[in-house]
């Protein structure tokens, strides 16, 4: 019989997001508490009565009352999803107070495994790895070399950085790669890392159900997944959970693009609200292209859930129509002329530069406003 | 650039149609024709045709095209030193732009075309070539008159001169920035005002000072929240360590391990102790049988020692009274020879004595015979010593009878010496009488005849004269008085100091000196005499002679020869002296041989019962005998019972665990199971603070309040820095247009008045006219030293000096080499019949070199004007 559950990992219930404006502030918080909702449904939708949470299901040892039991009792309210659980490097072991309390106030549905002893599934074994600290400091995975009954399938549960996983720029983990063949798992389930990604054959990160950065391309979501028996390779398909999309928009420009439609070719279309936007343009372009990109991100914003706009990459390029467009002679051409050299000067500061284009901008847009 | 031809294609008016305005020459042309002709439209043309870009669609560049539609089209022909060019452009529809040179080629089409023209007017417009045109609506006079319709008549008549001032201005604007200039700059005074105060701080009510005191007010929830997170985090940790260590106290093996350590302790301390009871009993016994071999040892001992001590007492005894005998013995031998020598040291004394007596007696006959001659002798000289003193008392009262000395006779000497002097000055005053008698006679004065020699007379004196009578000579009062008084009082004093000389007279002084001389030599004579009779003076003399004569009375014949007693005598004290030491030394020895005798005598009874206690003590010798042989029979036994006792309790401490150990270890059990228990129940009491602690602050939610402080903190920086960044651009741009400003207004109005003064001398000689610094503006008119401001001169003079303006401008450019055609569109509408003549006069002086078009509806007026009279063509299209 095939066993069916769906793998998750870093829900970071809590998680405050101070930077940004209370109106989607509120929005993130609550977008990650219904994710116990969504990823019940999700289990349900594909026959799983099993949730596995690879840790970091808390963005904080110590959680708010009110985030801790609106959790617990949305998880209560999934009466028929069992949540199985490893605390990760946020809501480690050491986070007694929160252990203590998931213990005195979690449903039966809900079962914290602190300890790596194999857990039987039902025929299959279920071998966790919970994180004992922050940063523990050694492969807590290796208690997955736990024997279990012969013939059962194997199913890992851990939390952290895989070694070569972040070896480019990043401290590297120490979860071997190839943990799940060296313990005999046939799938190993990860949290962590807050993108969806496969690791190898059997070794999954399900990423974070619901996004919380710009950081990852792939959509939120966790992993359904199917395991037939013993030695069957996993099946693995990736359920989409997430609320509010998180979307790095990049345009690059040159001088003759028309920059209002290029940001408009890169802005989600559809569920604006749902949207947190991050823009940043880069290249060049006219001082005209860029107030109208500036007045166009001022118009398409207020649709969004959050937008940000970075154009401190875009340098303008140096077109006599531009001036014009300020004035075609006298003082303030020659204004308009002066801060462009200046914007221009290799041999300035780059913040004096980066004033004299804007100051810059402002005089065209203030002189588009009253024009010659 | 000279306009040489004008085209307009389907412009307002001329729609469908193409208007022409051709075989423009140099200097002025003028186009003189009524109203509604199209004049302005030609204006507008060509401005379209420089300053609009083809591809412009404004307000302006609509205003071109008629009321039926289509595009307009407009071309000017332009001669520039390189030949004729034609500039065309359409607009709004299918627009484009084209320059054909000289040869009909098209060398530039749309932009490339606009470029040209930007650059045929200079490098990016850098002149105000929009100065050069004046539009029309100068038509209208200001009308006389109260009504409605003068007054709007009037009203507009000034904002047509407004008009053509502000379009002065606007050119000047063009240069400056102008009013666009204002605009943008309020604008960013405004967008900084909003922000930042003058001084470029964050404004109160601003955004910037929102973002930043919302970022210090965030930092300072964030520090007040950080360490109480972080001690969350510690009682995290700590109650973490609590709880394993309870753990570990709590675990039963732990436990029972404490247990057991302390049994076993507490029974190696028993085991230890009983053993030590046992060392203390062995001890015990090994110290019994020690003192009981000890005791017996003494007891033999003693035995033995008691023996000895009566064996030596009764010999001490015995010696004793040997030595008391012989001490008695010599003691009276030695008192013997104490009372001999006593009697020979008195036998010593009684001779000497009598020797001494006798050496006495002959001394004291010696003596006394001796004394009697010295009494005779010391009678002899003590009767000479008395004469002598007599004799000398005698000298001196004598002596002392003269009374004078040395000193008296000085001073009766100098006194005489003094009446003689005073004698002789009397004298030498005084009235001299000399008299000289006749044969026979004798002349006397009191009866003493008077010599021959000069008499000098210092009192009334009274000379007989034999024969005569009687002389009185009276050298009168007023000549001798102070003499005389001086004379008394120096008789006075030889008187005296005769009388202290005993003498009446100096020479009887003088011989009583002599006389007393002679007493005192004798006196002294006698004194010495005496000395030498009596040195110790008369009276010792005396007692010495009353002595002698007491020493004379002992017996006159001596016993016998002090001298051969002396050796005798010598001899018999030697004998006492000796016999006296001797008695002394015999009798200390029969004192101390006594006293010697006496403590053997002591010694011999204290001996004697000595003797009789040692033995008293020591009993009976033979029963003391079997005592002693008794007690030294049995210490061998009590010796080897001695050391199996020593042998026992050697062999039990040798075996003796360390019971102090035992004890500590026994201690440290007791103690690690009370500081576990105690560990224990610390641990417990910690952990329930930490428990309330804990849920006390996870109540909080302090994390998550912390993080979501923390990045409404970051935020609030971030847009702090934005809106400080914001300011930085704004500060800067605003500086970029002062600068610019500056710059234009610096480098136009030089030039400006330098040009414009020679056109304003033609209209007003000796004016000069001046602008303003800040608005640019024609501002003062200055004729005849009389400063008037701009705006209350009249109409006429404010129009025509904004014509003027703008061709001083023209010429600027034309000698910058940059000529620009001037049109006039019905300007000079207000100047009288004079100013327009020298308007004119100043429009041919410029026109010298420049283009000047001049379109007009008031022919009559203009046509003084002189110049070049142009047509227009209008055909269709």
């Amino acid at each position: 019989m095939t066993l069916r559950f769906l793998h998750t990992s870093d829900l970071h219930l809590g998680r405050a997001f101070g930077a940004f404006p209370e109106g989607i502030r509120n929005r993130l918080r609550e977008a990650r508490h219904g994710t116990i909702a969504r990823l019940a449904a999700a289990a349900r939708a594909g026959g799983a009565r099993v949730v596995l949470l690879a840790g970091d299901t808390f963005d904080a040892e110590t959680p708010a009352p009110d985030t801790l039991r609106q959790a617990l009792r949305a998880m209560a309210d999934e009466a028929d999803t069992d949540w199985l659980l490893i605390p990760g490097n946020h809501d480690s072991l050491a986070a007694t107070e929160l252990w203590r309390r998931v213990a005195a106030d979690g449903p039966a549905n809900l079962r914290v495994l602190a300890t790596p002893e194999p857990l039987d599934l039902g025929g299959s074994w279920l071998l966790p790895a919970p994180c004992t600290a922050r940063r523990p400091g050694r492969d807590l995975t290796e208690a997955m070399d736990a024997p279990t009954p012969a013939g059962a399938p194997r199913i890992g549960l851990g939390h952290g950085a895989v070694t070569d996983f972040a070896a480019e720029g990043g401290t590297p983990g120490i979860i071997p790669p190839d943990r799940a063949s060296r313990s005999g798992l046939d799938y190993l389930a990860l949290g962590d890392w807050h993108g969806q990604i496969q690791v190898g054959p059997a070794t999954w990160y399900s990423g974070t159900p619901e996004a919380d950065s710009f950081k990852h391309v792939s959509p939120a979501g966790a992993l359904l997944v199917g395991l037939a028996g013993p030695g069957a390779v996993a099946q693995v398909v990736p359920v989409a959970t997430g609320r509010l999309v998180w979307q790095a928009c990049r345009i690059d420009l040159l001088p003759d693009d028309d920059a209002v439609a290029r940001l408009r070719a890169v802005l989600p279309a559809e569920r604006p609200r749902d949207h947190l936007v991050r823009l940043s343009a880069t290249g060049r372009t006219t001082l005209a292209e860029r107030a109208a990109l500036a007045a166009a991100i001022v118009r398409a914003a207020p649709d969004f859930g959050w937008f940000e706009a970075d154009l401190s990459a875009l340098s303008v390029a140096a077109m006599p129509d531009d001036l014009d467009l300020i004035d075609r002679g006298g003082a303030l051409r020659q204004a308009a002329e002066r801060l462009m050299a200046e914007a221009q000067d290799a041999a300035q500061p780059a913040d004096a530069r980066d004033t004299a284009a804007a100051a810059l901008s402002i005089l065209f847009a203030l002189a588009q406003e009253d024009p010659a | 650039m000279k306009l040489r031809s004008v085209e307009l294609v389907n412009i307002r008016r001329f729609a469908g149609q193409r208007a022409t305005l051709d075989a423009i020459g140099d200097g002025i042309a003028v186009l003189s024709e009524p109203n509604e002709f199209g004049k302005s439209t030609f204006l507008d043309a060509i401005q379209a045709l420089f300053f609009a870009p083809h591809r412009q669609n404004s307000d302006f560049t609509r205003s071109l095209r008629p009321h039926s539609g289509g595009a307009p089209e407009a071309a000017v022909e332009i001669e520039l030193p390189d030949g004729r060019f034609r500039l065309h452009k359409r607009w709004l529809s299918r627009p484009t732009a084209r320059i054909t040179d000289p040869a009909g080629r098209m060398i530039a089409q749309d932009d490339e075309a606009e470029a040209w023209i930007d650059r045929l007017l200079g490098a990016g417009l850098a002149g105000p070539s929009g100065l050069l045109w004046v539009r029309q609506g100068t038509t209208m006079l200001d009308p006389e008159g109260t009504g409605p319709r003068e007054r709007a008549e009037r009203e507009r008549g000034q904002a047509v001169r407004r008009d053509l001032l502000s379009s002065v201005a606007g050119e000047i604007e063009a240069m400056t920035g102008g009013r666009r200039m204002d605009v943008l700059r309020d604008r960013v005074e405004a967008e900084l005002a909003r922000l930042a105060t003058a001084t470029l701080k964050p404004k109160a009510t601003g955004d910037w000072s929102r973002a930043v005191d919302e970022a210090a007010a965030l930092a300072r929830a964030e520090a007040e929240l950080a360490p109480r997170a972080k001690a969350l985090s510690a009682h995290l940790v700590r109650r973490a360590e609590v709880q394993r260590a309870l753990a570990r106290l709590s675990d039963p093996g732990v436990q029972a391990e404490h247990r057991d350590r302390l049994a076993s302790a507490q029974a190696a301390f028993e085991a230890a102790r009983a053993h030590a009871d046992r060392v203390r009993q062995a001890e015990a016994a090994d110290r019994l049988a020690d003192l009981t071999e000890q005791a017996a040892r003494q007891d033999a001992e003693r035995l033995e020692t008691l023996a000895h001590t009566a064996g030596r007492a009764e010999q001490a005894a015995r010696d004793a009274a040997a030595a008391a005998a012989a001490a008695r013995e010599r003691a009276d031998r030695l008192a013997e020879h104490d009372r001999a020598a006593t009697e020979a040291e008195e036998t010593a004394d009684r001779a000497a004595a009598s020797l001494r007596a006798r050496l006495s007696d002959a001394q004291r006959a010696q003596l006394a015979q001796a004394a009697r001659g010295q009494a005779e002798e010391l009678g002899r000289r003590l009767d000479r010593a008395q004469a002598l003193a007599t004799r000398v008392a005698e000298d001196r009262a004598r002596r002392m009878a003269l009374a004078v000395s040395p000193r008296t006779l000085a001073t009766a000497e100098a006194a005489q010496a003094e009446v003689l002097r005073l004698t002789a000055l009397a004298g030498a005053q005084a009235v001299t009488v000399q008299a000289r008698p006749s044969q026979g006679s004798q002349a006397t004065m009191g009866g003493v005849p008077l010599g021959d020699a000069p008499l000098p007379v210092t009192e009334p004196v009274v000379i007989d004269l034999p024969g005569f009578g009687a002389l009185r000579v009276d050298p009168g009062p007023d000549r001798t008085d102070a003499t005389a008084a001086a004379r008394k009082a120096a008789g006075d004093a030889l008187a005296r100091a005769l009388a202290a000389c005993g003498a009446g007279t100096l020479p009887e002084a003088r011989d009583r000196l002599s006389e007393a001389a002679e007493i005192d030599r004798q006196v002294a004579q006698n004194e010495a005499r005496l000395a030498e009779v009596a040195p110790a003076g008369l009276e010792a003399l005396r007692l010495a002679a009353a002595r002698a004569r007491s020493e004379a009375a002992e017996p006159a014949e001596p016993a016998e020869d002090p001298a051969a007693l002396e050796a005798p005598l010598a001899v018999a004290e030697a004998a006492a002296v000796e016999a006296r030491a001797k008695a002394r030394a015999d009798h200390a020895l029969a004192v101390e041989a006594a006293k010697d005798a006496a403590s053997a005598a002591g010694e011999h009874l204290s001996r004697q019962r000595a003797a009789q206690e040692a033995r008293v003590a020591a009993g009976d010798a033979s029963e003391l005998d079997t005592r002693m042989a008794a007690a030294s029979a049995g210490l061998p036994a009590l010796a080897v019972a001695r050391a199996q006792a020593r042998k026992v309790l050697d062999d039990l401490r040798a075996t003796a665990p360390d019971l102090a150990t035992a004890e500590a270890a026994l201690a440290r059990a007791r103690t690690a199971a009370e500081a576990a228990q105690a560990e224990d129940r610390r641990l417990r009491e910690e952990l329930a603070g930490l428990n309330a602690a804990i849920g006390a602050l996870a109540d909080e939610g302090i994390e998550e309040r912390l993080a979501d402080i923390t990045g409404q903190r970051a935020a609030a920086e971030a847009r702090a820095a934005r809106y400080e960044a914001e300011v930085r651009a704004l500060v800067r741009l605003r500086s970029a247009l002062e600068e610019a400003r500056t710059r234009a207004r610096d480098t136009y109005l030089a030039p400006v008045l330098a040009e414009l003064q020679p056109l304003i001398s033609i209209l007003h000689p000796d004016a000069a006219l001046h602008i303003d610094d800040q608005t640019l503006l024609p501002a003062v008119l200055t004729r005849a030293g009389q400063a008037e401001a701009l705006d209350i001169l009249s109409g006429g003079t404010r129009e025509q000096i904004a014509i003027l303006t703008r061709l001083a401008f023209a010429r600027l450019f034309a000698r910058t080499g940059r000529p620009v055609p001037v049109i006039l569109d019905d300007a000079l509408v207000h100047s009288d019949d004079d100013r327009i003549e020298a308007m004119f006069t100043a429009l041919h002086r410029v026109a010298r070199d420049q283009q000047v078009l001049v379109f007009t509806c008031r022919q009559r007026a203009f046509a003084a004007l002189g110049g070049e009279r142009l047509r227009v063509r209008v055909e269709p299209a």
